[in-house]
């Protein structure tokens, strides 16, 4: 059983149909990309996946539970993470708080055992600061553990906010672009990092603009075209399919 | 160096307790007193509402309705049912709550300008229940009589006794704040306050916060509504209108979002000015207007950041660098 199945979904905006019946497969332990020109639908895609929105038709099963029409905190609850692809780090909180709400599932206080801060409430949270911490660590972001996020670098905050979807304990983490906008050196660090993660265990599903960074890491690549999958398959044999090429050669006169 | 700034921070937080504990004894003025004793209610109300709005990012312009809600919870229990007035302080509270429960559900859908309507809305409805509800609530004229808080055989019938009574369920309530704050409520309000897409993805079930909060900041209401009735001995509608609703909201920012110190030092601020302005006649309001817009102009941020920055600045030479940490102490 695959870890992610998306079975022939539709989903019409008032009109304009952004995808037309597409299936596709997440199997577990594999880096996935999906990659497609600009308007594919493959942030369209990611939405329908993490419940923010909902498809028209078609049915998304993860560890074999229908998700389509759950909503976003049911489908974190199932073990799925995701990044956007502009940073939503919350930039009020430092690096560490970031990553210490994503772990907000863990925590069992309510809001009046917080309140009167009970000595088991204390021992919970310097744990999850303990973790939160190790999890910034892991991801090199350790020395800048109490810098407001909004002072973070961009790249840093893209990091940050992979670190914070992490933190849920996903089984599958979704991330949105995560390199559009590093500099070639932030690029080359993420993909090492995105293959460390996946030796932890955790699956990955990547929308990527970057093709090196996508050809280097992926194991698997799917590729949208207005709104239909248009091919499937290792990352050598992608590269080398003429509807690919065509799509993107398209994709590139008319930009 | 964090360490010698929360060790500087925890010297501050003595100093300014050793100050309130004296103020009233330095200066035996009666008419100070009465007004300490109203700053501080306003404070518990400001304090409840920063939660909210300061945190999480929702606005309520009915939170005047939880304060009168917890004043005529205290007047009816206690004039009708000579309920002991500790125990009429936490039932004001738990209505408060509950009452805050029932209407948060449906209406916490709402955001923004939506959101601000429809607690206006239900300000309003109290008001006229209130208004109309005459066998229960005395109508226009209210509930007289209220007996003063007393706990255990002792009464806070002098506005000094009252002074430490509200300014010492203040320091609680602060603590119980601070303590939300720093936990995974204040985070999961701040994450829900700045993008509920990212909030939900992590898990976070957007609509639960929102209403926890709301409860929340509506009990601190209804305790502050209880000693209000208590020192008044009266409760009338008229006290509980939307301008009392605003005034707690301008509280809110002129103290700062996302901070605790400064709406309590905004409603000590504010209660004052009205105070001093009430010489002017009619000329207070238009005063009382412009200072409000100066401050907004100049502590952009609220007064309580502004001045935390400036300390930090000052207590830190590294401050530069750190100056949002005071945030997060």
């Amino acid at each position: 059983m695959p870890l992610l199945a998306v079975k022939k979904v539709v989903k019409d905006y008032e009109g304009v149909r952004a995808l037309n019946g597409v299936s596709l497969q997440v199997e577990k332990g594999v880096i996935k990309g999906l990659i497609g020109p600009n308007g594919a639908g493959k942030s369209t895609m990611f939405h329908l996946i993490s419940g923010m929105e909902k498809p028209t038709s078609g049915n998304i099963a993860f560890r074999g539970v229908d998700i389509a029409g759950k909503e976003p905190h049911e489908i974190s609850g199932l073990g799925m993470g995701r990044t956007f692809q502009t940073v939503q780090t919350w930039g009020n909180m430092t690096a560490v708080e970031n990553v210490m709400v994503g772990m907000h599932r863990k925590l069992i206080g309510g809001i009046l055992s917080c309140g009167l801060w009970l000595p088991w409430i204390k021992r919970e949270e310097k744990e999850v600061l303990r973790e939160a911490f190790g999890m910034l660590e892991f991801l090199g972001l350790s020395a800048k553990w109490k810098w407001p996020a909004f002072q973070l670098s961009y790249g840093e905050q893209k990091i940050l906010e992979i670190g914070r979807a992490l933190a849920t304990g996903p089984e599958l983490i979704l991330l949105d672009e995560p390199a559009a906008g590093l500099t070639p050196q932030e690029v080359q660090a993420l993909a090492e990092k995105i293959q460390q993660i996946r030796e932890r265990g955790t699956t990955i599903f990547v929308v990527e603009h970057h093709m090196g960074m996508v050809m280097e890491i992926a194991d698997e690549i799917a590729v949208l075209n207005h709104g239909e999958l248009i091919a499937e398959g290792r990352p050598e044999a992608i590269r080398d399919d003429p509807r690919v090429i065509r799509a993107y050669l398209k994709g590139t006169v008319y930009a | 160096m964090v360490e010698r700034i929360r060790r500087e921070f925890r010297k501050r937080d003595l100093c300014y307790l050793g100050a309130l504990l004296l103020l009233p004894l330095i200066w035996p003025d009666p008419h100070l007193h009465h007004l300490l004793v109203l700053a501080g209610i306003y404070a518990i109300l400001a304090l409840g509402l920063s939660l909210f709005l300061g945190y999480a990012g929702q606005i309520s312009l009915g939170h005047a309705a939880f304060f009168g809600i917890g004043a005529y919870t205290t007047a009816i229990l206690t004039t009708r049912y000579s309920v002991p007035t500790f125990v009429a302080f936490w039932a004001s509270a738990a209505t408060a709550a509950v009452i805050a429960y029932l209407i948060g559900r449906p209406i916490l859908k709402l955001k923004g300008y939506f959101l601000a309507l429809a607690t206006l809305g239900f300000g309003e409805i109290f008001l006229v229940m209130v208004r109309e509800s005459r066998s229960l609530t005395g109508g226009v004229s209210g509930i007289f009589g209220i007996p003063w808080f007393s706990l255990a055989g002792f009464s806070f019938d002098t506005y000094l006794k009252q002074y430490y009574l509200i300014w010492g369920v203040l320091l609680g309530l602060l603590l119980f704040a601070k303590n939300l704050v720093r936990s995974k409520v204040g985070r999961a309000s701040l994450a829900v306050a700045t993008s509920e897409d990212a909030a939900s993805t992590v898990g976070i079930k957007v609509a639960q916060v929102k209403v926890g909060v709301f409860v929340v900041s509506a009990a601190f209401a209804g305790f502050a509504g209880s000693l209000f009735a208590c020192v008044m001995s009266t409760a009338s509608p008229e006290a509980f209108g939307l301008s009392l609703s605003i005034l707690i909201v301008m509280m809110v920012i002129v103290g700062g979002m996302g901070n605790l110190y400064g709406p309590i030092v905004a409603a000590i601020f504010l209660t004052w000015l009205l105070d001093i302005l009430g010489g002017y006649q009619e000329y207070s309001l238009p005063i009382y207007g412009v200072i409000l817009i100066l401050l907004l102009i100049f502590f952009p941020e609220g007064i309580g950041t502004r001045l935390g920055i400036r300390l930090m600045y000052l207590i830190s030479y590294r401050g530069r660098k750190k100056k949002r940490e005071e945030v997060q102490l």
